[in-house]
């Protein structure tokens, strides 16, 4: 081991990391716990990278072929269902874990100088992952994924100005299609892994090189009342004890709780009730489905997008417009804006399965 | 106040009752529109003749009635003076008046295709037809069924002859008990067919695909079927049922005793929905009308009965067993194609029946018991896949739980040391 690390040494300087590494320390206090939603997140796309690799193996695109190579892989491939049930859920957990860790960040005012470059990059990454789930519900080309994305694209090609450059970059033509899922793969299995790779290793080095962001509230207390622990082992253990938990709990959520392949998809026929689109994307679903067709000279689907692209730019934009951020005080206005935020998050998306 | 004219003379222009006052077609028409001024609303013409599709196409008056319908302002030379004049046509004149087109292949094929042009001839055929001929006009003659001046075509829901209307427009004679007293035929046919399967699915739930009067008794030749040809009429429509009775060794004995065939044990306007018990040697049992306790009949019956019997347990367990799988979660869509299958053959084994071999329905019956024996294996596998990855599961929990502890008790022992 020694001659090995000696080896390394010579050719890579590796002691300036390994001393880089021990002297790395995470801050300790009430709010340590948010710091594992990044690591689980990260986890979380390792699982994705994994499983999507080997169902890649076997799944087949095209509108003759998805659907039943899915079900080849469920049904016939040694523990096929396993590796699919897990990229399934992990997918939905890894979104999760996203939104909780943006949240944490938000909340914690992380955002606040020198570090709105992690959070723009956060920010991709997170628009990049619900990408990800909607190029991913389409491929198993079943009667409800296909119709979600029907109204997916109908609703970005409904953007005035780009919808229809948009709606037709998205379908590879004018509807959805074996063509639309072919698109739909190659953006889920080559484009978004790329780019969202490249951004996580730059959202990663940005957080090694300006190390763990702490509330203003703790910033400013005194040294001597100030508490850390060592990254290496201790937080990257506790790290590692939670991805133990996760892992086991997507296994249970996998043997107990299967995603249903449903029936496949057939463009002929009539839309089935009940088209829902992934839960991340309900809160803004069941918004379109409230505001009323026109509002005053606005046609109503048009004003949600329109609110919505406002809503994300502003979002966005907090660490520019949070000026109390800077000066280490916290805002009210955007802590109130956080919490409604999450609330009508909450309550849309409950009222989008209730309905 | 011109303006408020202009838009009242507009929109009678396009009200849809008003064009009868300007419509000069022709003669007859022009003068009947006031002609029907003075007659009650029941007895105008013009409305309904509207709505006839003989005048949508063109013809007029003067094409049933003769007539010149080129005389404007001259009643004479319009109608009695003019040698093709028929005046009113009377119930005897109708079906000959009708077929002058009708029966002419190459002036109705301008219409459609593949007109039918032996409505007539066919009509001589029928007890109609003939009752006429014999100098009674109380049977029903063309427009008894079609309607006078406002004749629809056949195809429109609304005529009295499409698919929908034909049982109450044959029932309007033949449900009429003083009307039809001096035929001597019952006339509760219409109240039995309402109740049968038949007129369920076609007046109930509006199944057009469901035979009407027309569909058995024929349409312009109607005539009661032949008793001993009735598994042909039926056979129409149950093809495979018609085959294998006909094949059978009970078609001769039904046709030596004037049996009616299908009729025999189905009935006929009142004909059930069929049950399995059918041919089970209970009180439900159409076979024991006949064969009370005869030996042969009973084994026979009964044996038929066991084999639908089994397969349609065999068919019960295997849903119960694939629905269980596909509750806990299993991918069960191949096993719902071997439920089909089941499903279609215990469909073929009851046709099977009317071969009234058991043999043969034993062959036809295994098919399905194959396919339930498929997916009552499938499901079973199944579940014993359901049962491996939850004791898969239980050993990944124990190894992952076993490193949280091992990983705990490290972090304890770093942090003890701190």
């Amino acid at each position: 081991m020694n001659n090995l690390m000696a080896w390394l040494e010579e050719r890579f300087n590796i002691s300036a990391a390994t001393k880089f590494a021990a002297k790395k320390k995470v801050p300790v206090f009430y709010g340590t716990v948010w710091y594992y939603l990044g690591g689980v997140s990260l986890f979380l796309f390792i699982i994705q990278v994994f499983t999507g690799i080997l169902l890649i193996l076997y799944y087949r695109p095209g509108a003759t072929t998805a659907f039943e190579s899915v079900k080849f892989i469920i049904t016939k491939v040694q523990f096929g269902w396993l590796i699919r049930e897990i990229h399934s859920w992990s997918a939905n957990l890894f979104i999760f874990f996203l939104f909780a860790h943006m949240f944490s960040v938000f909340f914690s005012k992380a955002y606040r100088k020198p570090r709105e470059l992690t959070w723009y990059s956060g920010m991709f990454l997170l628009f990049m992952a619900l990408g990800f789930g909607f190029s991913g519900y389409l491929l198993p080309w079943n009667e409800l994924s296909y119709f979600a994305t029907k109204v997916g694209t109908d609703i970005a090609g409904a953007v005035p100005g780009i919808g229809e450059f948009v709606l037709r970059l998205l379908r590879a033509g004018d509807d959805v299609s074996g063509a639309t899922l072919s698109r739909f793969y190659g953006i889920h299995v080559a484009i978004l892994p790329a780019i969202f790779t490249l951004i996580l290793g730059l959202h990663l080095v940005m957080i090694q090189v300006q190390g763990m962001s702490v509330p203003p509230e703790q910033e400013n207390l005194p040294a001597e009342k100030k508490k850390y622990m060592p990254f290496f082992p201790n937080f990257a253990m506790r790290d590692f004890l939670i991805w133990l938990i996760v892992l086991n709990v997507i296994a249970l959520l996998a043997v107990f709780f299967p995603w249903d392949l449903g029936i496949k998809a057939d463009p002929l026929s009539p839309a089935p009730a009940g088209i829902r689109p992934e839960w991340y994307f309900m809160f803004m679903f069941q918004t379109l489905k409230l505001i009323p067709a026109h509002v005053l000279f606005i046609e109503g689907e048009l004003l949600g997008i329109l609110a919505f692209a406002f809503g994300g730019i502003v979002w966005f934009l907090v660490p520019l417009l949070d000026r109390k951020a800077h000066q280490g005080k916290r805002s009210k206005f955007w802590t109130f804006f956080g919490i409604a935020l999450i609330v009508y998050m909450i309550v849309l998306t409950i009222w989008g399965y209730l309905v | 106040m011109k303006r408020l004219t202009f838009l009242l003379f507009f929109l009678i222009g396009l009200n849809p009752v008003f064009p009868l006052q300007s419509d000069s077609r022709d003669a007859c028409i022009s003068c009947h529109i006031t002609v029907d001024e003075d007659l009650d609303d029941g007895d105008k013409i013009m409305p309904h003749f509207y709505d006839d599709v003989h005048y949508e196409k063109g013809l007029s008056c003067a094409d049933c009635h003769g007539g010149d319908p080129t005389a404007f302002d001259d009643e004479d030379a319009a109608m009695t003076d003019s040698d093709s004049f028929l005046g009113e046509v009377t119930r005897d004149m109708e079906p000959e008046v009708c077929g002058k087109c009708h029966s002419d292949p190459s002036y109705m094929r301008q219409y459609t295709a593949h007109v039918k042009t032996d409505q007539v001839e066919q009509y001589w055929t029928s007890m109609h037809g003939m009752r006429l001929k014999e100098g009674n006009d109380k049977v029903a003659v063309c427009t008894d069924c079609h309607g006078l001046h406002g004749i629809r075509a056949v195809s429109d829901t609304r005529s009295q002859v499409s698919d929908f209307n034909v049982p109450g427009t044959c029932s309007r004679c033949h449900s009429d008990a003083e009307y039809m007293a001096e035929f001597k035929i019952p006339t509760d046919q219409f109240a039995k067919y309402k109740t049968s399967v038949h007129g369920k699915a076609l007046l109930e739930r509006r199944d057009s695909a469901a035979p009407a009067c027309n569909d058995c008794h024929g349409n312009h030749g109607a005539q009661p079927p032949n008793i001993a040809h009735i598994s042909d009429i039926c056979g129409t429509c149950h093809v495979n049922n018609m085959n294998l009775f006909q094949n059978s060794h009970i078609a001769e004995i039904f046709s030596k005793r004037q049996l009616g065939q299908c009729a025999g044990c189905h009935n006929y306007h009142d004909i059930a929905k069929p049950t399995d018990e059918f041919i089970s040697w209970s009180d439900k049992s159409i076979c024991r009308r006949c064969h009370k306790d005869n030996e042969n009949a009973k084994e026979l019956a009964t044996g038929l009965y066991n084999i639908i019997n089994n397969l349609k347990m065999q068919n019960s367990v295997a849903i119960d067993k694939v629905e269980n799988a596909e509750q806990r979660g299993m991918e069960v869509s191949d096993l719902q194609y071997e439920l089909e299958d089941v499903h279609q053959t215990l469909i073929q084994t009851r046709t099977a029946i009317h071969s009234f071999n058991t043999e043969y329905v034993q062959k036809v019956a295994d098919k399905g018991f194959k396919a339930a024996e498929a997916a009552i294996t499938g499901a079973d596998n199944a579940i014993t896949e359901l049962l491996f990855r939850r004791k898969g599961l239980f050993v990944a929990s124990l190894i992952i739980s076993f490193l949280v502890i091992v990983v705990y008790l490290q972090i304890r022992s770093y942090e003890d040391k701190d």
